[in-house]
Order: structure tokens, then sequence, then C-alpha cells
């Protein structure tokens, strides 16, 4: 076993030892074996046989401690603890590292061994836990301290987040959902009956009974379960608009007065179990898209993970203090230690240091600061402790902005107003003015045959073939991509991505993972020299020195003495007596040649160069395939990045992509993706990253890995489940198929309507054969619908990929 | 036909019931994680009571 135990990371030289069960396991570091340790004495070692994947990494126990204690301060638990009474006090969590249920089975356990808490709610989708507890009788470092303990970090969140908007919509639509669903079977026995009733001999006074009965469970769907349809229905025609809710609503309401009229006449026939389904039907949609949306993550929780928590404020009199990021003001003085984040848009004020901001540029390779240089809120110090001068904070960041500019292209997107609502609302439209027409005309002719022969036509014309027409074939698509992993939170990206002209990519960690690659080795013993160079390279973890490890993976390990790590150059150390520099070219052999070259990595001994390494960018499974499979399906494919110019032109060569920019900002790629839809095109965006998420929010089409970042799956369209890149060409077949299956079923509602309209304002439809007549023109949409998705799903080769990381 | 009387009135008394009953639920947390409870079970085998001292039960310390 060459990975850690706990957490399936690369193992050091010599790993520490952690005694589970009374057997010893290797781990990679002291926390992931403090956190071993603890879950075994508190008798939940049953979590490692029970878990299907591996563990976080566990936090540093000593610095989770500090970070624990620091929530203590009044500052910082006013903002996080809500008071429930006297007795119980409430907070939200974000938990990292929940991967499995074994994790929540983990964290339930481990917290009720704390004495005080009274209740323990993981919720592992949302990645969050609602804990209460006793304040006196503990608090929150201490409820922190002990996830810390089992390997877990967790943040409090804001405790307006408690107040969950996300939650009292699930339980609404829930509730909506369930009341249709009963109102819907218990209708359908009641006019089963009316309609068996026909045939043999039903008294008049049964019958009668039936319909208002069919009244009293019809009633709650269309005035509870519908009413977001009403209320959407409002807020288009407020807004001057036809949205998808004016239709609906219209049908709704139609189909429910008209049976209202029939049953108070004591008349013809009643419709309340054709509402009641038709409303059933449409929430069920309506709740696949709400959950997919819910999967997706929000802006808010993003944010809260990228932006640090803490800063170690450096006091007038020079001691450290560790505060809450949010209490920082310009012009405090922080320290940064190696490894963490920058709290805040800052300038640096001491030594030289690289830096990762990778997740913020799509930059890959650490970027090298000197003193005066700016460093941005989120990016990761690799060199420290660094001093710095905090220069903005809060909304003015970097970080903050990107989020800003994030929501604003999201508000700012023109939602096309789907052909098909336009045209479903029309027809409604004109179907009112027929039926207002022909009650005219009747009453005008025969004033006793008015009634019958406007509800003929309101009933026969089916609204509901219409306004099912869409939904059916978007609920159908829905479910159909959510089973293969992709998970749609905008429907009307459904369309858009069936008719997308563009894709523009993004490169690290879309197209390629964070791993670097040994591709060849220019020395005399290649051998020897991997093996050399991995000693050195053995526990660093910049991405080059891992690829170096993992390449000499099968040779004999060599052991290096006094390794040091040299800042923004390489590692340095003495194996065998000699002495070796391991790094960029002009750290190695200490000249000023500028690194021509900088993906090659020498290792020298002295002036002497031994070895060459050339690396390069692992591509990501399939990505090849994958846009091979976009351009054959005509669309035109086009590579974005923020990284540096040779390293995306050798990754556009083996993609055989031929459009390709590099050094792009954020807003740079949002004016690439204006320019493309201002000539016609409608652009999918794919991207993982913090500096993609604008350029998705303002795509036609965004397309979000859910291996990324949260805040690029908060402003995608479509999550792609489990680095799954092949499964956008296969979505877009299913989109395809949608859009036509929707055509058809408009298609069919049109001509249905057209032959039918006009006997029934002629009088020459029998209100039974107009029941029959709008059930079957219905179900032949939703049977229509269901034709999506029965080509089965192309089997992947299932690539193991280890990669969990953004660009 | 009389018991439909009977039956019509019970049908839907046993609806509201129901609704109800399920309304309740929602309230309650019970629908708030669809995904992680179903595993649960398949995971809980019995495990041996928590070594630690904060957990002990009177009843198992030795009189």
């Amino acid at each position: 076993m060459s990975t850690c135990w706990h957490c399936g990371e690369a193992l050091p030289a010599n790993p520490p030892l952690a005694t589970v069960a009374g057997v010893s396991h290797a781990v990679c570091c002291n926390g992931c074996r403090a956190a071993a340790e603890w879950i075994d004495k508190l008798g939940l070692a049953d979590y490692y046989r029970l878990r299907s994947s591996p563990s976080a990494r566990a936090p540093d126990p000593q610095a989770a401690q500090r970070n624990a204690q620091t929530w203590q301060r009044p500052e910082l638990a006013r903002h996080v603890v809500r008071t429930l009474d006297a007795k119980h006090s409430e907070a939200l969590l974000l938990i990292d590292g929940i991967r499995c249920a074994a994790c929540v089975w983990l964290i339930e356990r481990s917290l009720s061994a704390v004495a005080g808490i009274t209740s323990v709610q993981v919720n592992a989708a949302a990645q969050r836990a609602r804990i209460v507890w006793d304040p006196a009788r503990t608090d929150l470092p201490t409820i922190l301290a002990a996830l810390a303990q089992t390997g877990y970090s967790a943040l409090p969140l804001d405790a307006a987040a408690l107040d969950d908007a996300r939650r009292r919509e699930a339980r609404a639509a829930l509730k909506r959902l369930a009341v249709a669903g009963f109102g819907a079977m218990q209708a359908m026995m009641y006019a089963s009956a009316i309609y068996l009733g026909a045939w043999g001999a039903m008294d008049p006074a049964t019958r009668e009974a039936m319909r208002w009965l069919g009244l009293l469970v019809a009633t709650p769907v269309v005035f509870y379960s519908a009413a977001p349809f009403f209320a959407g229905a409002v807020r288009a025609l407020r807004a001057r608009t036809l949205g998808m809710d004016v239709p609906v609503a219209l049908a709704i309401a139609l189909i429910y007065a008209a049976s209202v009229i029939e049953a108070m006449r004591g008349g013809g026939e009643v419709y309340f179990d054709s509402v009641s389904m038709f409303v059933f039907f449409l929430l069920v949609g309506r709740y696949l898209e709400m959950r997919a949306r819910h999967r997706a993550g929000n802006l808010a929780d993003a944010m809260a993970r990228l932006v640090p928590a803490f800063a170690d404020r450096i006091q007038t009199d020079g001691a450290i203090e560790r505060i809450g990021a949010l209490e920082l003001v310009p012009d405090d003085h922080v320290q940064i230690a190696q490894g963490e984040r920058v709290p805040a848009d800052a300038v640096l004020e001491s030594a030289a240091s690289r830096v990762d901001e990778s997740l913020l540029t799509g930059e890959s390779a650490p970027v090298r600061k000197s003193r005066g240089d700016g460093l941005i809120g989120g990016s990761l110090v690799l060199e420290g402790p660094v001093i710095a001068r905090v220069t903005r904070v809060g909304a003015d960041t970097a970080l903050a902005g990107i989020a800003a500019l994030v929501a604003r292209a999201q508000s700012e997107r023109p939602r096309l107003a789907r052909a098909g609502e336009r045209a479903a609302a029309g027809f409604v439209a004109r179907v009112l003015a027929l039926a207002a027409l022909c009650a005219i005309g009747w009453s005008l002719v025969d004033p006793a045959r008015a009634l019958t022969a406007t509800l003929a036509v309101l009933v026969v014309s089916c609204p509901c073939a219409f306004a099912l027409a869409v939904p059916a074939a978007l609920t159908r698509a829905l479910s159909v991509l959510a089973s293969r992993g992709v998970f749609v939170v905008h429907t009307d990206a459904i369309e858009n991505l069936a008719l997308a002209t563009h894709a523009v990519f993004d490169k690290t960690g879309t197209l390629t993972c964070a791993e670097l690659d040994l591709t060849s080795i220019d020395a005399l013993d290649p051998d020897e020299a991997l093996a050399l160079a991995a000693a050195l390279a053995r526990g660093s973890t910049h991405p080059a020195a891992q690829a170096l490890s993992r390449a000499a993976a099968g040779i004999a390990p060599r052991e290096a003495r006094d390794v040091r790590t040299v800042a923004g150059g390489g590692i340095q150390g003495t194996i065998d007596g000699r002495h070796f520099k391991l790094g960029q070219r002009s750290f190695a052999l200490s000249d000023n040649s500028d690194g021509a070259d900088a993906d090659s990595v020498i290792l020298a001994e002295g002036v002497h160069v031994i070895a060459a390494f050339a690396l390069r960018e692992r591509l990501r499974a399939n990505a090849r395939e994958t846009l091979d499979a976009l351009r054959a399906d005509g669309v035109s494919v086009e590579l974005a990045s923020g990284d540096a110019q040779t390293k995306v032109e050798a990754i556009a060569q083996r993609l055989g992509i031929e459009s390709w920019r590099a050094r792009m900002s954020p807003a740079d790629k949002l004016e690439r993706l204006h320019e493309l839809r201002a000539r016609g095109a409608r652009v999918i965006a794919i991207g993982d990253g913090i500096n993609d998420a604008p350029v998705l929010a303002g795509a036609d089409v965004a397309v979000a890995l859910a291996s990324g970042t949260e805040l690029a799956q908060a402003a995608g369209d479509i999550v792609l489940d489990g680095n799954n890149l092949p499964m956008l060409a296969q979505a877009r077949a299913i989109a395809r198929e949608t859009l036509a299956v929707l055509r058809q079923n408009q298609r069919w509602a049109l001509v249905y309507n057209l032959s039918v309209v006009p006997l029934g304002a002629l009088g020459f439809v029998p209100p039974w054969l107009a029941a029959i007549g709008m059930s079957m023109s219905s179900l032949v949409v939703i049977l229509n619908a269901l034709r999506i998705g029965r080509t089965p799903a192309q089997t992947q080769p299932i690539v193991p990929t280890l990669a969990h990381t953004t660009s | 036909m009389n018991i439909l009387v009977v039956m019509i009135p019970l049908s839907i008394l046993l609806l509201i019931g129901a609704g109800i009953a399920f309304f309740w639920a929602v309230e309650h947390d019970q629908f708030d994680d669809m995904d992680t409870p179903k595993l649960l079970p398949l995971l809980d085998d019995p495990s041996p009571k928590p070594a630690d001292a904060q957990h002990d039960d009177p009843k198992d310390t030795p009189a």
C-alpha cells in the first residue's frame, strides 16, 4: 500500500503509523493519524469498512484547534450562532469532505459522543450540518474541534443561512406535489364512477354526488397546488411577456371553471380528473428541475468556501492575533502562513514568495511575487510565512468582484422566450376569443345551446395538450439526463444545447487535470536520474515533484538528506554524499538563463546537468473524443484560458483545436463570448473554475463540472457529474431528440385542435366525445415524450480519476 | 348503493388524514435529505459500544 489509509493520498518517505482496532496502518500525515485513532477510540472503526470512497485529508490538529478557538470571539460568534432559547443554540456548518453516506454516519455518531449536543442533522447533498446544543454544557469551538478530530473541517455559515430558503422551497414544492397527487387519484376514482355509470344504471342523485365530490378534491389541487402557475402567469403578464406559466394557468383556470359551471348546472361533463392530473404532471416536472437546481449549489455557499474565514493580524506591539477575516480593515498587517489562503486583497510587504492563483486566474503555474506586489484574496501562499498589508476587504475584493460579475451576467442573460411558449400562449388567447365569439353567436341564434357549445369549444380545444407539449418533453429529458449523471438546472438549457453552434472550453481543470505527466527524460542513465530526482521530490506538493514521484513508483527508492525547498526555484538535497539541485534551469544551474521551457525540470550536480525531465499537463480522460464528437456534430470548438501562451498552444495542438486564446481574464472571456453571440452564435461554455464562473453565467448554455468549484456550479445550467466530459456529446444528442419530440407534440396539438374546434363551435361535438378527445390528445403528447432517451447510454470506459482539483 | 354514503366520507377522511400526516412529516425534516438516509441502514451494522468515558451506560459499570 503506497497510499494513506485514511485519505488515500500518496505517502511520504517515512509515514506515521496509525493503530486502528489493534492493526497499524500507514497514513500520510499527523492529521490523518489523529483522526483515524480518534475514530477508533470512539468505537467507530467500522467506518473504514463501510465507506465507499477514501476520506478527505484530515486537517492539521493544531491548526484546527486554533481555528476552532477563534469562533469563540464574540465578534464572530454573533454572526454564526442563533440562540433558540436559554438551553438551545443553533448553528449551520458547511462541512468539507463529506464523500459518502458513511461520512454522515461517522459525523452523527462522533458528535453524539460530545456532551451537550441536542441534535445533529447532516445533509450529504448540501454538505451542511445543522447542530443544536446546550450553551451551558458545550460551545461551538468544542463542536468544531470534535469534528476536526474526526477529520472534517467545518465552517460555520452566517446565521442568516439558518432560514434556509432552499429548504423552504423544497418543502413547499413537496407538499404541493403531494396534494396534487392525492387529489388526482381521488378525482380519477370519482370520474371513473361517472364514466362507468354512464353505461349502467346510475341514478341521477349518485351521479350528481360524484360530480360534487370531484369538485371537492380538485379544488385544493387548483387553488393550492397550482398556485405557483397562477402567480407566475400574473408576474409574466405584469412584465408584458408570455411565459410558460401563462398558457398553463389559462388551461387550468378554463377547465376548472367550465367543470364548476357544469357541476352547478347539473348538466354536461365535468373534467376535475383531467385538471388534477394535469397539475400533478406539471408539478413533477417542476420538482425535478428544482432538485437539480439545489444539487448545483448556490452562490453564497460557494463564496463562503472560498473566502478564508480567519486572518492572523499583527498588532501594533508585534503580537499576532487570530481574528475572523471579516474583522479586517484596510491597512491592517497580516501574517499568512505557508499553505494558507490570503484573507483579503493585500500588498506583499515581506520577501518574495510563490503564490498559487490558479483558482482565480486559471494560470496553472505558481506566480512569483516580490515586495510591493498585490496578492489576490483567496490565493494560496506556497512559501511562507509572508507579511502583507490589507488593501481591500469584503465586497471590494477581486473575489467578491468575480461573484458580482457572475450575478450580473446571470441576470443579464437574455433568456430567450421559447418559441413554443409563445405559440402556446397565443393559441390559448385565440381559443378564448373563439369561445367568446361562439358564445355571442349562439346566444343570437339559439340561447339555450350557447353555454354547451362554448364549453365544448373550451374543452375540446384542449389547451392541455398544447400546454403539456413542452413540459412533458422537457420533464422526460430532465429525468433521462439525470439518470446519466447530467443535471439540468435550467430547462431552457436543453433547447440551447440542441441549437448551440459554438463551444468555448476552459483549459485547466476542464480539458486537463491538475496533474503533470512525465513525457521524456533526457539523460545518460534515465532510471538512475529518475531515482535521484524522485528522492528529492518526495514529500513536495508541487505538481512537477508529484509527477516525478509517480513516475518513479516502480524504481527502488533512494534516501535524500538535508532536503530543502527554495522559494520559487526548486529543491536541493544530498544523496549518498553528493549534492543535487532539482528545479527550473535558472535554479538548478544557478545561472540567470531564463527558463525558456517552463515545463522542463532540470536535475543538476554543481554545474553539470544530469537530466532534463520534460513534463506536460495530463489531459482529462476522453477529452479528445468529446471534442471530436462535438465537432462531428457541427459545433465549432474554442479554447479560452487564463494560462500562459505556450501551455494553451500545446494543449490546443494536442486536441486539434484551431481557435484558442491565452491569458484571458474572466472579463476577457466574457467579452469573447459577447463577440461570438453578436455574430449570432449560440454558445456552450464549459468550465470548472472560479475564473470561469462569469463566462458560464453569460453563455447560452453553461456546463460546469461537478468536480469543479462550487462557484462554477452555481453559475452553470448543466452540471456534469463525476468528471464525465463525454456525456456532454450524449446530452446534446438527447437535447436534439427532445427538441424534435417537442415540435412533434406541438404540431400534433395544433392539427388536433384545428380539426375539432370548428366542429365544437358549431355544436357537433357531444360532451362525452369532447372529454375523450381531450384525454386522448394529452395522452398522445405524454406517450410521445416517453420516447426520449430510449436508446441506452453508450457505456464509457470507467477511468479512475484521482484529480480532485480546480483550475 | 347506500354503503357509498359511509364509504365515501370515510375515504375522504382517510385522504385528509394522510395529507395531514404527510404535511407533518415534511415539516419535521423527514424529506429534507432524500439521498443519505436510504443508504444508512445498509451501513448500520451493530458497532461495539464506544470506549469513550462520556458515553458510559450506568448499567455497564460493575456494581
